[in-house]
């Protein structure tokens, strides 16, 4: 029976803040006094046991991955697809169907070859820092680390052949990124404009940044020029999809930590016009006003959430689901990978939603589609869920980083359905 | 069953584009740690030579190892052996260990009792140095009695001179490794308070 990872269970009256009881961060603690109103909350939150949970960078044997707790909807099954790629993060598809997949913390991009009965992995780069985002168009697979974008170009037909995979293209200075570390990694997709989007997340958990540098969404042509601000005010988005029919641009967004274990919700959001506001870091989530940095009328110009989900749940990759294989009920709605809480006691996420979208376009409603990573009676965790991708036949990808695996999701109507 | 798949040509494949990828020391890509394959006992008398034989480092600079978690062991060595974290002597010494390895070596380290240091504490700087490690809340990670946690790893009695060296790396990220909280937790924490952390950290006692 695969493991569960026990979370720290802590006094609620410690950890328990209020959103009114805003935390500054470490980087505003070493600038300026505390603030009258947190005095006494900060001895409080130095003994708070929360703090990130590390993605194993040891491979999980076959044995151990946790597909026994996975549990979908009447029809949906799973299985595991692939695996021993500690840290598998963020999935793109080339064209001749190879699946790429980024990383954090192990530096690595790997490559899964399927020939129809099992699957094969490579690692294509090593030694990167924190190669989450993948793209592929054209033949090239574009590799987002911090700083850094790489091009490998007719990479699928080296792969095949046994080729020499010649060295990457580097468009890191095409590209100017801010070369921040943190919240640096990128989640990385081409638009059906064909221009490569990027994010850029806050340097921080919570401070002023330029809006026209930070906490955006970028575009660029693939080389790197005419670079377009798509979005504003966004903390930390690492993951988006566009609109099939209307190509509109939709991303999630992870909200501060510290704040309140209740609040502020993370965000799935919806990009009507370019250059929107989101929010961060004066407004968070449905209009919470930061009580440190933000006026009274700090919402006032900012774009809401299309749908908000639990605070500190990371909703990450998502996609819009356009397959056959899956009820007609599921056509382009959104698939989201939540990789999980840690600054809560309580935990929550550790799951795949499905957001199906209001009549108008303009909001979605979430719901659990693939639930039983997160033990809740346990406060435990088996599985942590980054990634989601639409295969050609319909079938659902999900990466779970904590184990290295990508397990497949596949539909058939149950007998009992006439 | 893990299948570490890798037929040709993939196999071919991956070696070549290690090389090709030019972020790879040709000086680390064709040594293999003198401890890769040996047996435990061994391994740990190769790393004994600088981090102590039981994990309690005397050489300057050198951190102690035992009472660390084990998987801030792991990682760190991971990253050397990735060559995410770049250091003249660990990350040759971490080339070719296998995950089991590195997994073995860091739950003997992790079960070596740590030993205090032999010098009294300075009570000024112990008391600057508690303020800081409040204000910077580094007990929400490494714990309040910072015995560290997970990856986290442990503070308390670690060597005074190492613990500042660090923390100085990650400020000017001269440290490398994906931990970019720490960047973020010291980028403006000067000198002296650098050392007064390293010096309340390395003779931290509960009570």
């Amino acid at each position: 029976m695969p493991p569960f990872i026990p979370l720290p269970l802590t006094r609620l009256t410690l950890a328990v803040i209020t959103a009114g009881a805003f935390i500054a961060s470490p980087l505003i603690y070493a600038e300026e006094h505390e603030p009258a109103w947190a005095q006494g909350r900060s001895a409080d939150m130095a003994d708070s046991p929360l703090s990130p949970h590390a993605a194993p960078l040891t491979v999980t044997p076959e044995e151990e991955i946790p597909l026994d707790h996975l549990r979908m909807p009447d029809g949906f099954s799973a299985e595991i697809w692939a695996h021993g790629m500690p840290g598998a993060r963020m999935m793109a598809l080339g064209d001749e169907g190879t699946l790429f997949v980024g990383t954090r913390s192990i530096g690595r991009v790997y490559a899964v070859h399927d020939n129809g009965d099992e699957r094969e992995h490579v690692i294509i780069a090593e030694g990167l820092p924190q190669p989450n985002g993948v793209a592929f168009s054209d033949g090239s697979l574009y590799v987002a680390a911090i700083n850094r974008i790489f091009r490998y170009d007719d990479i699928e037909s080296h792969l095949t052949n046994g080729d020499d995979i010649p060295e990457p293209e580097e468009l890191t200075d095409a590209f100017g990124l801010p070369d921040d570390e943190h919240h640096g990694w990128k989640f990385l997709a081409f638009g059906p404009d064909g221009r490569l989007y990027v994010p850029v997340g806050a340097p921080c958990n919570g401070c002023e940044v330029d809006p026209d540098t930070h906490a955006t969404i970028h575009s660029f042509e693939p080389d790197g020029s005419d670079m377009r601000i798509e979005a504003r005010g966004v903390r930390n988005s690492v993951g988006f999809d566009f609109h099939p029919d209307t190509g509109e641009l939709w991303f999630t967004d992870n909200n501060q930590d510290w704040i309140g274990e209740h609040g502020p919700g993370d965000e799935l959001n919806r990009l009507g016009e370019p250059g929107e506001h989101f929010g961060f870091p004066e407004c968070h989530s449905i209009g919470i006003v930061d009580p440190e940095l933000g006026s009274a009328d700090a919402c006032d110009d900012k774009t809401l959430p299309a749908a908000v989900t639990d605070p500190h749940s990371a909703p990450l990759g998502m996609r819009f689901y356009t397959g056959e294989m899956f009820p007609e009920e599921y056509r382009n709605a959104i698939f989201i990978a939540r990789r999980g809480s840690w600054n809560r006691t309580l935990s929550v996420g550790y799951d795949v939603l499905v957001a199906k979208l209001s009549e108008d376009g303009q909001r979605a409603d979430l719901s659990p589609f693939m639930v039983g990573l997160l033990d809740p009676q346990e406060n435990s965790f088996s599985g942590r869920p980054v990634d989601v991708l639409q295969m050609p036949d319909g079938a659902l990808l999900v990466s779970d980083e904590q184990n290295g695996a990508i397990y497949r999701i596949s539909y058939e109507t149950p007998d009992y359905v006439e | 069953m893990r299948r570490q798949a890798c037929a040709p040509p993939w196999r071919r494949a991956l070696v070549l584009s290690l090389a090709c990828i030019g972020l790879l020391g040709a000086e680390a890509q064709s040594q293999e740690s003198p401890a890769a394959g040996l047996p435990l006992e061994e391994q740990t008398q190769i790393c004994g030579s600088c981090h102590g034989e039981d994990g309690n480092a005397t050489e300057k600079g050198v951190p102690s190892l035992a009472g660390q978690p084990a998987l801030a062991l792991t990682n760190q060595l991971i990253y050397f052996r990735e060559r995410l974290r770049r250091n003249e002597i660990m990350t040759p010494q971490a080339q070719g260990l296998s995950d089991e390895e590195i997994q073995g070596l860091a739950a003997y380290y992790a079960e070596q009792p740590l030993a205090p240091p032999d010098e009294a504490p300075d009570k000024e700087l112990m008391e600057r140095g508690r303020e800081l490690a409040r204000e910077h809340r580094c007990a929400s990670c490494h714990r309040t009695d910072f015995s560290g946690q997970q990856q986290m790893p442990r503070l308390a009695h670690q060597r005074e001179d190492y613990l500042a060296q660090a923390m100085r790396d990650y400020r000017e990220r001269a440290r490398g490794g994906p931990d970019t909280t720490m960047v973020e937790v010291l980028r403006n924490v000067d000198d002296d308070e650098i050392d007064a952390l390293a010096h309340f950290l390395a003779h931290f006692e509960r009570g």
